[in-house]
């Protein structure tokens, strides 16, 4: 195998990986995934919009 | 979450930045680790603005909701790319660095395109919905490379103590923020655990600002013996 093929199949492989993990962790969450950098206060959810 | 916590925690996090761009300053790194530094200052700059934004329309607001996402998202692809710093500078040896960055730019366009076509049915808040969904799987893009950087280093015997630290460090801090997320979701009616996002927000800057003042460039360590096991 090539050295292209082998980084793309690397790119795909992590990707996959770090996909199926998200997919994982959020199965049973009642919240979405908390993402936060810094050391600001996370803000609460927004209400849905209203139509 | 009281107000007087939430500043004592941006406090520490601001200081923390500070401390640690000026140890790189000090100790001639600033530029060896770039885009690590680049990461403290996109987050100085993002908690000041967020923190004008809070103290101007409030936690609730839509204004504060806009600006803390947007702005994380922004941080999401600069810790990414910090990653991919470090690990180019793994691989730099094994002359990979090359295909460590056409990994990186793979991944970037994959992750970009895998959340477009989560949230393209989505008709509203496209973009809003577009940042959240590019931040959370960047994150565990960042997650999953950061665990192959920490094989690589012990499989490749790295001895280079800052860099070990620092790959260490990042490490830690995606797997604790693993954590708190599953405290979050298990323990949500204590209002304690809000409090982990913003203080694990000041972890990453601690750790690497001790990194930078306790070794100097060209100290070395053996990794092989953290995982050896004494008979």
């Amino acid at each position: 195998m090539s050295r292209k093929m082998g980084v793309l199949v690397l790119a795909m492989g992590i990707l996959v990986g770090a996909m199926g993990l998200k997919t994982m962790v959020s199965a049973n969450a009642k919240s979405t995934v908390m993402m936060a950098n810094g050391c600001s206060p996370v803000p609460p959810p927004l209400p849905p919009p209203k139509n | 979450m009281p107000d007087r916590i939430a500043l004592v925690i941006w406090v520490l996090g601001i200081t923390a930045d500070v401390c640690l761009i000026a140890t790189s300053l000090i100790r001639g790194s600033f530029l060896k680790y770039f885009f690590l530094n680049l990461y403290v200052i996109l987050a100085m700059s993002a908690d000041l603005s967020r923190q004008f934004v809070l103290r101007t329309w409030g936690l609730n607001s839509v204004e504060y909701h806009y600006v803390y996402y947007y702005t994380d998202c922004l941080l999401t692809i600069a810790l990414f790319v910090a990653v991919i710093s470090l690990a180019s500078r793994v691989f730099a040896e094994l002359k990979l660095d090359k295909f460590v960055r056409i990994t990186a730019v793979l991944l970037l366009l994959g992750t970009a395109g895998f959340s477009y076509g989560v949230v393209a049915q989505s008709t509203q808040r496209l973009s809003t919905s577009f940042t959240n969904e590019l931040s959370q799987n960047l994150y565990f893009v960042g997650l999953v490379l950061t665990y192959l950087l920490w094989g690589a280093v012990l499989k490749l015997h790295e001895t280079r103590t800052r860099l070990v630290q620092m790959v260490l460090a990042l490490g830690l801090y995606f797997s604790a923020y693993a954590g708190s997320y599953a405290l979050v979701n298990l323990a949500s009616k204590y209002e304690a655990v809000l409090y982990l996002g913003p203080l694990l927000g000041c972890f990453l800057p601690i750790s690497w600002s001790l990194t930078m003042l306790r070794h100097s460039e060209d100290s070395r360590l053996t990794p092989a013996r953290l995982v050896a096991v004494q008979r």
